[in-house]
Parts: C-alpha cells; sequence; structure tokens
C-alpha cells in the first residue's frame, strides 16, 4: 500500500535511523531506530493499529501528532500506546488493541 | 517551585519569536514544547513563503524553521522538549509533565503560543483507518519519508489543502481530485492554479458522501451540493482511493487560556474560541499573553511577528525595556504585520467574494471555480504581455502581499511597486536576459519566461518545476493547459538547476508557437 | 439572560434524522444520534452533554470532536454555536497516566 519517499525533491534524502526489526502483532516488520512507530506500520502498507471497544471498528491514523489519540496499540505490553509519537526502538513488540487489550474480542 | 521571568508554552513559529525577543531583552526564557522536536508545524512546509524580505519571503519553511532554531540558540532561549504543559493556573503557574513526573513552574509572564488544531468533518466512513488530516499527511511525507497513501482525495480548497495536494503529488502521490464544498476555491489563486496545471481536477461544491472500504478505505463518493449544502441526486461521483485527505479548517487550541481565566469569545473571523486580546497579545489577565494562531488562526508568517510583539510586550511588562523602546520595535513589527494583512485574503476580507483586483481588473472565475485561469482570461492581467523575444509571463491575478519577483529581476524587467500586494507587471521597455531568477523566485510559480516565436514555428517556455525525475533534454512528451490538460506535443530543450534557484529547476520546453500561451506544464510520454 | 440558559423554551421534539448514526466523538463512540437525543433530555450545555454522554471524555479529551458536538447541540437547540459557551477547561489538557499525574516532582529537586 504505502512505502518510503526514495529522493524527495526539495528534501532529499530524509535522514533515518539505523534500520531495525520490531514484530507487529508477532511477525517481524522492518523500520527505522527513532522514526514513530505509526511511520514505520505505514511503510509496511499496515493500517489497521486497532478495534475500537464498543462497535469493534477498525481505526488507524488520523492526526499524526499526537492528538487524536486514534493510533493507540499495544506496545511492549503497555496499551493506549500513542504510535504516531513515539519513537521505535530494536525489538519492539507492537500489537493490535482490541478495546484496552491485545486479545482479540472473542478471546476476551 | 522554579521561577521563570517568562514561560512560552508551544515552540512553534510564534512561540520561538516570542522567546528570541524576550531572552534578547535579558528575560530568563523557558519554552515548554510536548512535540519530540521544536519548531511546531514549520518543518513541514516544504514551499517557498509568500511576502517580502522582511518577512522572509521565497524561504521554504522547513528553512525558516532553522533559521529560528539557530536564533533562539543563540539569544540563549531554553526549549525544553517531550514536555507538556497540561495546566496554567490563574496566577501563572504552569504544570508541565516531564518524563514520569508533573513539574509545577511558576512565570512572572507567560505566554501561550500553542497554535491550532485541525478541525474535521463528518461523513460515513470518516473513522476508516486512511481517511488522515492533512496535517498528518504533512507529517508522514515531509518529517518522516513515509508516503500517506498512493492516490489520495483531497477535502478542502483552503491553502492548506492546496499546497498539501502540491506536496503530494511531489513524493508520489497521484492526487485524484479536490474537493471542497464552498463554490470557490479558498486558498491563493496561485496555489491553485500550480495544483491544476498538473492535472488534479477541482471539484468546488462538492463534498464526501460517503468513505468505502471495511478494514481501510478502499473508494471514496463524492457529490454535489446545492446553496444549502444539500447533495444534489445524480451528482455522484466515484474514485478508487486509499487515502482520504482533510484540510477543513483549523481552530485555535486555547483550552490553556479558558483555564487561566482569560476572557475568551468565539470569534469566527479568528477560527473560533480566542482569548480577547489587544494586537500585541494581552489578554484580559495581566501577564498572560498570546500569539499566533492561538490567537486567531493566519499563517506562519504572520504568527512569527506576533510573537516578537508580545516578546517585547512581556519585556516591557516585566520592566526590562522602556515603554518607549517598546514602542520602537512595535512600530516595526506593527509596519511588518501590517504589509502580510493587506490584500484579497487579508482577516479583513475573510468570507467576503471580491470581483475585481485594486487594480480594477475582473478576478478570474475560472479560477475560483476550476483552480485555473481560463485561456481567454488571463491576457487582461498585467504580467501577462506579448513581446518579441524571450520575455516573463506574470500568471499573479489576486492582490496578495508578496513582492519577491521584483527583487529577482536584475534587469528591472518586473515592478511590483510601493504597494506589496499590487499585481506585478511586466516594465516596458525592460530586456529579459533569460535567467530564470524570476521563475525560480516567485513563491507561487506562477513565472514563466516565454520566447513566443523562435523563428522556425516553435515557442519556447520556461516552467518552474520541482518534481523527480527531472526530464533531460530531448525528452519528448506533452504540454499542459492550465487545466492540466494535453494541448500539444512538447519536447524538453534545457533543464536548468543552481544553487540560487533553491530545488525549483526551470524546465524549457518546445513547443508549437500557437501555444506559447496555452502550455504551462510538461509531461513525459 | 440568553436563549441558552433559558429552560423554558420548547425546542420542540426529537425528530429522528437520517444520519443519527454518524459516529461524533470518535474515543468514546457517541453518535449524532445520541448527542440530539441528549439535548432533548435537557442537556443543554455542553458540560452536562459531556458528562451526560462522555463525549471529550476519551483519550483525546475532545481535541477531535469539541467542535462537531457543539455544532450538533447549537443546531438542535436553534443558536448559533458561538453562543454556546463551551466546556470547562482543565488539568490535565492531555492525556496522562494517573501515576504521572499523582507524581508532583519534590519541589525542592528541580524537574529539569
Amino acid at each position: 500500500m504505502a512505502e518510503r519517499i526514495k529522493e524527495h525533491p526539495i528534501l532529499g534524502d530524509i535522514k533515518k535511523g539505523e534500520p531495525v526489526k520490531f514484530t507487529f502483532d508477532g511477525k517481524e516488520v522492518m523500520g527505522y531506530e527513532g522514526e514513530p512507530i505509526a511511520a514505520a506500520l505505514k511503510a509496511a502498507g499496515l493500517m489497521v493499529h486497532r478495534y475500537t471497544k464498543k462497535e469493534h471498528k477498525p481505526r488507524g491514523i488520523f492526526c499524526a501528532i499526537g492528538r487524536c489519540t486514534d493510533c493507540v496499540m499495544v506496545v511492549d505490553g503497555v496499551p493506549n500506546v500513542r504510535t504516531c509519537i513515539t519513537p521505535l526502538t530494536a525489538g519492539m513488540e507492537v500489537k493490535t488493541q482490541y478495546g484496552v487489550s491485545d486479545k482479540p474480542f472473542e478471546e476476551q | 517551585m522554579k521561577r521563570y521571568d517568562l514561560i512560552v508554552v508551544g515552540a512553534g513559529p510564534s512561540g520561538l519569536s516570542a522567546a528570541i525577543e524576550a531572552a534578547k531583552k535579558g528575560l530568563k526564557v523557558v519554552v515548554f514544547d510536548e512535540n519530540e522536536k521544536p519548531g511546531g508545524q514549520l518543518f513541514k512546509q516544504i514551499h517557498k513563503f509568500f511576502g517580502s524580505k522582511e518577512h522572509r519571503a521565497k524561504v521554504r519553511g522547513f528553512v525558516i524553521g532553522q533559521q529560528l532554531l539557530d536564533e533562539a540558540d543563540e539569544a540563549g532561549v531554553k526549549v525544553v522538549l517531550n514536555a507538556t504543559v497540561i495546566g496554567l493556573y490563574q496566577d501563572k503557574e504552569v504544570v508541565v509533565k516531564l518524563g514520569g513526573e508533573v513539574v509545577h513552574y511558576k512565570g512572572d509572564a507567560v505566554i501561550i503560543a500553542t497554535g491550532a488544531a485541525e478541525n474535521m468533518v463528518t461523513f460515513p466512513g470518516w473513522t476508516l483507518p486512511g481517511v488522515i488530516g492533512a496535517g498528518a499527511a504533512q507529517t508522514m511525507m515531509n518529517l518522516h519519508g513515509v508516503l500517506p497513501g498512493k492516490r489520495v482525495l483531497m477535502l478542502g480548497s483552503g491553502n492548506v489543502g492546496l499546497v498539501v495536494s502540491f506536496q503530494l503529488e511531489q513524493c508520489g502521490c497521484e492526487v485524484v481530485a479536490l474537493v471542497d464544498a464552498a463554490p470557490r476555491v479558498g486558498g491563493y489563486g496561485v496555489h491553485a492554479a500550480k495544483v491544476a496545471r498538473t492535472g488534479v481536477p477541482f471539484y468546488l461544491s462538492h463534498t464526501i458522501v460517503e468513505a468505502e472500504g471495511d478494514e481501510c478505505v478502499t473508494g471514496v463518493t463524492i457529490a454535489e451540493v446545492d446553496s444549502s449544502f444539500k447533495f444534489i441526486p445524480g451528482t455522484e461521483k466515484h474514485f478508487d482511493v486509499d487515502t482520504i485527505c482533510l484540510a477543513v479548517g483549523l481552530s485555535p487550541m486555547s483550552q490553556l487560556l479558558k483555564m487561566a481565566g482569560c476572557k475568551m469569545e468565539d470569534n469566527p473571523k479568528r477560527g473560533g474560541q480566542v482569548p480577547i486580546s489587544d494586537s500585541y497579545g494581552q489578554t484580559s489577565v495581566p501577564g498572560i499573553f498570546v500569539a499566533g494562531d492561538v490567537s486567531g488562526i493566519e499563517e506562519a508568517s504572520s504568527a512569527m511577528i506576533e510573537g516578537r510583539m508580545a516578546g517585547n510586550v512581556a519585556a516591557e511588562y516585566l520592566g526590562y525595556i522602556e515603554k518607549d523602546a517598546l514602542k520602537e520595535e512595535l512600530d516595526t513589527l506593527d509596519k511588518a504585520l501590517d504589509g502580510l494583512r493587506q490584500g484579497m485574503f487579508a482577516p479583513s476580507n475573510r468570507g467576503k467574494l471580491i470581483e475585481k483586483t485594486d487594480e480594477g481588473i475582473e478576478v478570474s472565475q475560472s479560477l475560483l471555480k476550476n483552480g485555473y485561469i481560463a485561456d481567454e482570461e488571463i491576457e487582461r492581467f498585467p504580467g501577462v504581455v506579448r513581446k518579441v523575444g524571450v520575455h516573463p509571463v506574470i500568471e499573479c491575478t489576486q492582490n496578495i502581499p508578496c513582492n519577491p519577483c521584483q527583487d529577482a529581476c536584475k534587469k528591472g524587467c518586473i515592478s511590483i511597486g510601493k504597494n506589496i500586494t499590487s499585481l506585478p507587471i511586466v516594465v516596458d521597455g525592460s530586456e529579459c536576459i533569460n535567467c530564470g531568477m524570476c521563475v525560480a523566485n516567485c513563491s507561487g510559480q506562477a513565472i514563466f519566461l516565454v520566447d513566443e516565436d523562435k523563428g522556425d514555428g516553435s515557442a519556447e517556455i520556461t516552467l518552474p518545476y520541482e518534481f523527480l525525475p527531472l526530464p533531460e533534454e530531448g525528452t519528448k512528451g506533452f504540454g499542459l493547459g492550465r487545466d492540466g490538460k494535453v494541448v500539444c506535443e512538447a519536447v524538453v530543450t534545457k533543464c536548468r538547476s543552481s544553487k540560487a534557484f533553491d530545488k525549483t529547476h526551470l524546465l524549457t520546453i518546445k513547443v508549437p508557437k500557437e501555444y506559447a500561451m496555452k502550455a504551462r506544464f510538461f509531461k513525459v510520454s | 439572560m440568553n436563549s441558552v440558559n433559558d429552560r423554558t423554551r420548547d425546542i420542540g421534539p426529537f425528530v429522528p434524522g437520517p444520519d443519527d448514526d454518524m459516529l461524533i466523538c470518535r474515543c468514546e463512540e457517541i453518535t449524532k444520534g445520541e448527542i440530539r437525543q441528549a439535548v432533548h433530555d435537557g442537556m443543554w450545555t455542553l458540560t452536562e452533554i459531556r458528562r451526560y454522554l462522555r463525549t471529550g471524555m476519551g483519550l483525546c479529551q475532545g481535541q477531535t470532536c469539541s467542535k462537531l458536538v457543539k455544532g450538533i447541540v447549537a443546531r438542535e437547540l436553534g443558536v448559533s454555536p458561538a453562543e454556546l459557551e463551551p466546556a470547562t477547561s482543565r488539568v490535565p489538557m492531555r492525556p496522562i497516566e494517573m501515576r504521572v499525574f499523582a507524581n508532583e516532582a519534590d519541589s525542592n529537586k528541580e524537574g529539569e
């Protein structure tokens, strides 16, 4: 779906940290250290960050600056982490958030 | 509790500017910002700014951001990042979340420069992943180098919608439509024109009926609306898109001021709930000041001036400068701000329908309805003249506060005159040397160099080009009209790049001479 | 007294609308219909609506929906949004974990 910009006509090469591995729902994904978790997910084409508590509807990035809290996920066991402003580190365990849990609704 | 002379909340253009001025006057200043990096939204702005030299016109936003950070460093301003201000009590006690702690500070003066938040609109499917704010798109592509999507529909024809659409195209996304419920384009005509000429269709008086998709956006339907914004049945249009971008205005983030007991008002001209303040940012609570978008939605250029005003007023409030010195500072800043607040898009003209320019020329209706000036309208503007040999064609048709083109031409071919909002004219008898500085320096990308008749039945057009890859000499393709539609065959004869052009490349194309005044963009075949 | 405070005013019955199921508050998942109904239940101020429905009380603290809710309530009451007093602003302005909120820095030892 989405991908990274290779060379930007105005910004040139956009500086990135070291490439690192992290997991999304247990699957290995590549990203760059220090970029927001949400950016790494988006670059990997992963759109759905969570399913809402009441209606179980999918949500993803909306404001990308930490205001709307729609992009929250369970990160290293902590729920409600705003992935658009939380820097990625190597080995992070990022999980889809169902309500406020990382367990799908049928298992809750 | 730690005390500061001045606490500034927000390290964006206005907050930093305020802190710089205050620090220069000797105040002990701290700036708190909740983000990881300072600069607010400036580092996402990659277009050249409008204005004149004193407003840093023709400099790109992110460069201005860096200049501001350097200036803050020099002035000894302390910026604390990842510092979320969670409260402001009446006696100027500022509560900040720092790491895992809550810390209280006391400011003898406080400047609130928290900026604005994006407005949103609702439609079925608006919560689907893939529906994002225009700010999110800018953040993803310009800060993090990630494409927001491949096929994007933009809702909103204000400057944000127009500028972000162009940015999306610059990083390789396809903008399939630019949609606005309003009957007229809201932003600068030059911003609209540079988007339209690349082939983005504008749908004014249209809005989103529905976003489609189960897990994320896969498509969107728009429809025309009548004058009371009701959908007109049968006008639906469908697009396959993976992203819907919302650029429907901004609202001041003024909650801290309300909490601090400042008198507030709901002022639609300022974008919503704002503190009642004088023209230098003094609120109803002595010692609490505001600057930038939080006091009324404008632009980064004016926010920086407002910040400098507030910084100086705070310095005088605490006795660091005398009244006379303050007046001197404010007089200069007043002039600079007045310069920006003129013209058709001035805050005082918000919501007004302007039919004629200051020069008495009818405004292009096609520009307002379609995003581009129609061929039959273009020659009534003073920057568009026919001449023998290479000459500038200036398609700048609205009174906006901007004048770098006049300084760019060392030969004096372009004149705006004393009034910064006047339409640029091509000076009679002047001699163009084809240097291209005007093309590269026009923040609106509205200047072209045209040689209408090369003597062999062809014409040459030099146009601003900010896309990759750069077409090489000899590349064959098509000349696109102002409406973005193919008008003729074209071949690239030259592509000039230079440090002085600041990433705006000058593409020269050869077209049949009857298209000299029609072709305004190039597409590789 | 302005018309918002005049509780004797008749705002008419609740009339279901075609877009009542439109989600307005994204965090707490409150629909337009629920907000409109709340007005007819007697919640005429934004603060009351917040307490009654929890609009703007979720993680984002009303960043996205407060303007939308204001518009809907104003329309239901037949007043302009500018006439409605916004909901109270209070600490904390941003989502914050309770353990952090309760962790006041030692005022003798400086935080930064």
